[in-house]
């Protein structure tokens, strides 16, 4: 008898690499999937030919697609999940090594222009079954109930059609279903349950935090975190060696891909992975299926509904690449506005040296927040605030390479100095913010001339900062470097053009002229055309997006089979 | 600022060959690794007291004859063994358990090998009380006791310092990752039992007395005290597990409940049973034993389970912690025997 949780390290010396290659050969295949929780074991696939006609057809597993694969198949409902990327066991397949880890990153061509072009890849898109999730910093934070209603509420931006009551609720859902681990009472907001697992220690970086903000007198926190402090299932709890961004090899990280697609499988829905999604197929005003690559031809699957959660690039780029005589502006677009309103949220830094050794690399990388200048409206003397937003700022801790990088473009080191600083590594502790950009129109995904391997025109990606974005970066910056210097920071330095996370591509509403999607992801031009990840945002406030993208994928979901009934 | 970096290189080894014979000092300490030493010290401290408490003489035998009754005298006897047993559980749990922790920490403050020594030679007057069926104190068990409770409320202040003065202060945060608040009063509680078998051993057989109240009476409450004790440090540590498993609710309802029942027998009158409170101590002490194959199943689930011991035994729950549950029930069996008047034959 197998007692859960017995040896199924991947550092068990007893262990071999698998055999084979998830990067170029499926996996989720012959009516098995891998068993992400146990080494070389599988668990049972229920499967459907492409010509039978599926409940759903959802494109993307990550924090929305696989989180709805998960509650539709629960529900009864059958469902097939595409993903582009591998089918990874994290047990197996994950390297401590940053180079090899940037297999999880969608690092296929994207072109960027505007004022202030994004950089892609590591830092905002991953391509693998979970999403972006399977490397994500694992901060899982609410929404402040008033963002739900800016326009109204606070004058900028745009209403969502949802109500905070009802979001809290999801949100403790799935908190319950991460196991998140917070702190016993979070400091801002309103009441919420407590979480799940408690807060994890933290390390010197996050100390860093918690002395320049009690310098500062503003309240700071351990991070509510989607890794697990105590054991979970077959989850270890974290073991702190800070590889989180670069892909968790023990499971102790919640992804979409050891949380909810296990469960997705067990409820019956099919996943198929290196299937990449390349145009939706429409009758009569309605989506008929997907027409998607994997194994080397392309296939069409026949179904009911159809959902997009390729995330803010990809979901637009699928809704424009598949336009055809019904719909020549692309699917769900008689606004206008898919692709338009692209959101990214800041994620500028101040860095400083340390008498003490700091070793930020240790443990989660965000192991200490504050969320203050995301409930304080005013602010007050050097730090009244003269934009609409807020943000919440966190402590860091770069791996090597990243550093190194970080150094040599950011700080413009090479040769001797960059060699003299990396010296400097283990005594460097660095704030990093999370900030609220605003929606606009110019902000934008479209399609560019070039195509990519599957023959598809890639998504270009513009990009500009408008002076409320300008704005709130100088708040932040200065903020940031007072609160590291009166934490011990010397020769403190700005890294002030760095951004994450991508929103707001098919905004939902409650007007079909000013919207992609109604409350219930569901698009207003096409009844049975769903969208379901961070595309759907109207506005992205001051945190991390994936907690908000899964909760209002746990409502589409109960929404959908409300329906049904 | 030092940076590793600065520190001195080490001078760049010899090669065999070229080495010259030359008579160099034997340094014997550099082969051995510094917990092996501990150990030793800790096992020397040990049975050095061990062999320093001697064989203590039956009460009365220098007046010439027994002058109590047997009856008296056997209970007092076997109460006062059956503390030496507690105490060995708690001495042996605080030992094992601060030598795991503390060596998790390092030895990072000079002081934190005090409990290990302190434990040690406890653990050896426990055991040398345990096997001596007479009655009549020993003056080093006795002297020995006394300094493990001290210690325990001494390391009490050092470990409540720790966390206060921690990012936080007294938040659940510090109470949870720094050091243990509750922990070094394991050892007060080993050494309270320990004296208290001392005392017991002296006291008047027929009508045992301690600091003038009812020995049994007294005894009862202590422990329903210590128990109490024990859960809130339970109760701490695994609500920083968030009670994942719901066996972890144990030793958080079953000692109190089995308190409360130390706490009735105390009011109940002398020679009536007190079967309920016994049976509610056997079930904390098996409990406590039980405990750590709970915790031992708990390193399995950690990253690596039992093949990565040497990391898990570390981070994963205390083998060492629960066993200290059982000591205390079985202050509480002594009390109650004390209280009946009659032995608990076990
Ligand atoms: C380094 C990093 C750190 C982050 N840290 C945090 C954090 O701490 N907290 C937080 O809340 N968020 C964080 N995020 C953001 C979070 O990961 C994303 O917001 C979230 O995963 C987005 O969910 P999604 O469902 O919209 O898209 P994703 O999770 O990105 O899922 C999209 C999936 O769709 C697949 N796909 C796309 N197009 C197609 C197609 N045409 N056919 C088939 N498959 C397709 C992709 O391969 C991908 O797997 C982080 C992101 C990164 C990159
Ligand atoms: S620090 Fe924890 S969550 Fe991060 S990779 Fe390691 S085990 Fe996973």
């Amino acid at each position: 008898m197998r007692i859960p949780g017995l040896g199924n390290a991947a550092d068990n010396p007893k262990h071999v690499t698998p055999g084979d290659d998830p990067e170029h050969h499926p996996r989720a295949r012959d009516g098995r999937a891998p068993n992400v929780m146990r080494i070389g074991e599988w668990v049972p696939m229920r499967q459907h030919r492409d010509e039978e006609e599926v409940d759903f057809a959802i494109v993307g597993t990550g924090a929305g697609g696989g989180t709805l694969a998960c509650r539709l198949a629960e529900g009864g409902l059958s469902v097939v999940a595409f993903d582009a990327g591998p089918y990874f066991r994290p047990l197996e397949d994950f390297a401590s090594d940053e180079s090899h880890q940037s297999k999880l990153y969608w690092t296929d061509e994207r072109i960027v222009d505007g004022e202030n072009p994004l950089q892609m890849g590591s830092n905002n898109s991953g391509k693998a079954v979970g999403g972006s999730t399977v490397h994500y910093a694992m901060v899982a934070l609410r929404f402040r109930p008033e963002w739900f209603k800016t326009r109204t509420l606070m004058g900028y931006g745009a209403d969502w059609p949802l109500d905070w009551r009802e979001m809290w609720r999801y949100y403790d859902q799935v908190e319950d279903d991460l196991k998140i681990s917070g702190p016993v009472n979070y400091p801002w907001g309103p009441y919420r349950r407590r979480y799940h697992r408690r807060a994890h220690e933290i390390n010197a970086a996050a100390k860093v935090l918690a002395r320049g903000a009690e310098a500062m007198g503003i309240g700071w926190t351990p991070t509510p975190l989607a890794t697990v402090s105590a054991p979970h299932g077959d989850a270890p709890p974290c073991v702190y060696r800070g590889f989180c961004t670069l892909g968790c090899s023990t499971n102790a990280k919640q992804s979409v891909l050891v949380s909810y697609l296990p469960r997705a499988l067990k409820a019956g829905a099919e996943i198929r992975d290196l299937a990449m999604v390349g145009r939706i197929e429409t009758r009569n005003g309605r989506a008929t299926g997907v027409h998607y690559f994997r194994e080397g031809k392309w296939r069409f699957q026949r179904a009911k509904n159809v959902v997009v959660a390729g995330y803010a690039i990809e979901t637009p780029r699928l809704l424009l690449n598949s336009a055809n005589q019904e719909f020549p502006d692309g699917l769900a677009n008689s606004s206008g506005l898919v692709g338009r309103n692209l959101m990214v949220q800041g994620n500028q830094a101040v860095w400083g040296v340390f008498d003490e050794e700091i070793r930020s690399y240790k443990g989660p990388p965000s192991l200490a927040i504050s969320e203050h200048w995301n409930y304080d409206d005013k602010g007050h003397g050097p730090f009244a605030k003269d934009f609409f937003g807020g943000y919440s700022y966190m402590s860091q801790g770069p791996l090597p390479q990243l550093w190194a990088n970080t150094q040599a473009s950011a700080h413009g080191l090479w040769g001797e100095a960059l060699v003299a600083e990396m010296q400097r590594y283990n005594h460097v502790a660095g704030l990093k913010v999370v900030s609220e950009y605003m929606p606009q129109e110019r902000n934008r995904v479209t399609l560019a001339d070039v195509k990519d391997q599957y023959g598809l025109p890639v998504a270009r990606i513009t990009y500009s900062w408008c002076d409320n974005d300008k704005a709130l970066n100088r708040h932040a910056l200065k903020f940031l470097r007072e609160a590291l210097s009166a934490a011990g920071g010397r020769e403190v330095w700005d890294q002030g053009d760095d951004t994450c996370h991508l929103n707001g591509t098919a905004r939902m509403g409650a007007d079909p002229r000013t919207s992609v999607v109604d409350a219930d992801c569901r698009s207003w031009d096409i009844p049975n055309l769903y969208v379901c990840d961070g595309s759907v945002f109207p506005t992205v406030g001051g945190v991390n997006p994936s907690l908000t993208i899964q909760a209002v994928a746990l409502r589409t979901a109960d929404r959908i089979l409300a329906r049904r009934r | 600022m030092p940076m590793p970096s600065d520190r001195a290189s080490r001078p760049p080894r010899r090669r065999a060959a070229s080495v010259k014979r030359r008579v160099a000092p034997v340094r014997v300490e550099a082969a051995v690794h510094p917990v092996v030493v501990l150990a030793a010290v800790a096992a020397g401290a040990g049975l050095l007291t061990w062999f320093a408490a001697g064989r203590s003489k039956p009460l009365g035998l220098a007046a010439g004859g027994r002058s109590y009754s047997s009856r008296g005298h056997d209970v007092t006897a076997s109460a006062a063994q059956r503390l030496n047993h507690a105490s060995t559980m708690l001495a042996a749990s605080v030992l094992f358990d601060s030598g795991l922790e503390h060596y998790r920490g390092q030895f990072f403050n000079r002081a934190m090998y005090t409990p290990i020594v302190v434990s040690s030679v406890t653990l050896a007057a426990s055991l040398h009380g345990a096997g001596d069926t007479d009655t009549g104190s020993s003056r080093v068990r006795h002297a020995v006791q006394a300094l493990a409770g001290l210690t325990g409320l001494i390391g009490f202040g050092f470990h409540a310092y720790n966390v206060g003065k921690r990012e936080g202060g007294y938040s659940f945060q510090n109470l949870f990752y720094s050091a243990p608040i509750g922990a070094p009063m394991a050892l007060t509680l080993a050494g309270v039992l320990g004296v208290v078998a001392e005392r017991v051993r002296d006291a008047d057989p027929d009508e045992p007395h301690l600091a003038g109240l009812s020995a049994g009476r007294s005894l009862a409450v202590a422990t329903a005290g210590m128990l109490v004790g024990t859960t809130l440090e339970a109760g701490l540590l695994h609500f920083r597990g968030a009670f994942q498993n719901p066996a972890m609710f144990v030793p958080v309802t079953l000692p109190p409940l089995a308190a409360a029942l130390l706490v009735r027998a105390a009011t109940k009158p002398e020679g009536a049973s007190q079967a309920t409170a016994k049976w509610g101590m056997w079930a904390v002490s098996a409990m406590g034993v039980g405990g750590v194959a709970f915790h031992a199943y708990g390193v399995a689930r950690m990253m690596g389970g039992w093949a990565n011991w040497r990391q898990n035994l570390i981070d994963g729950p205390p083998l060492p912690a629960p066993p200290s549950f059982s000591g205390v029930a079985l202050g509480g069996l002594a009390a109650l025997e004390l209280i009946e008047r009659s032995r608990i034959r076990f």
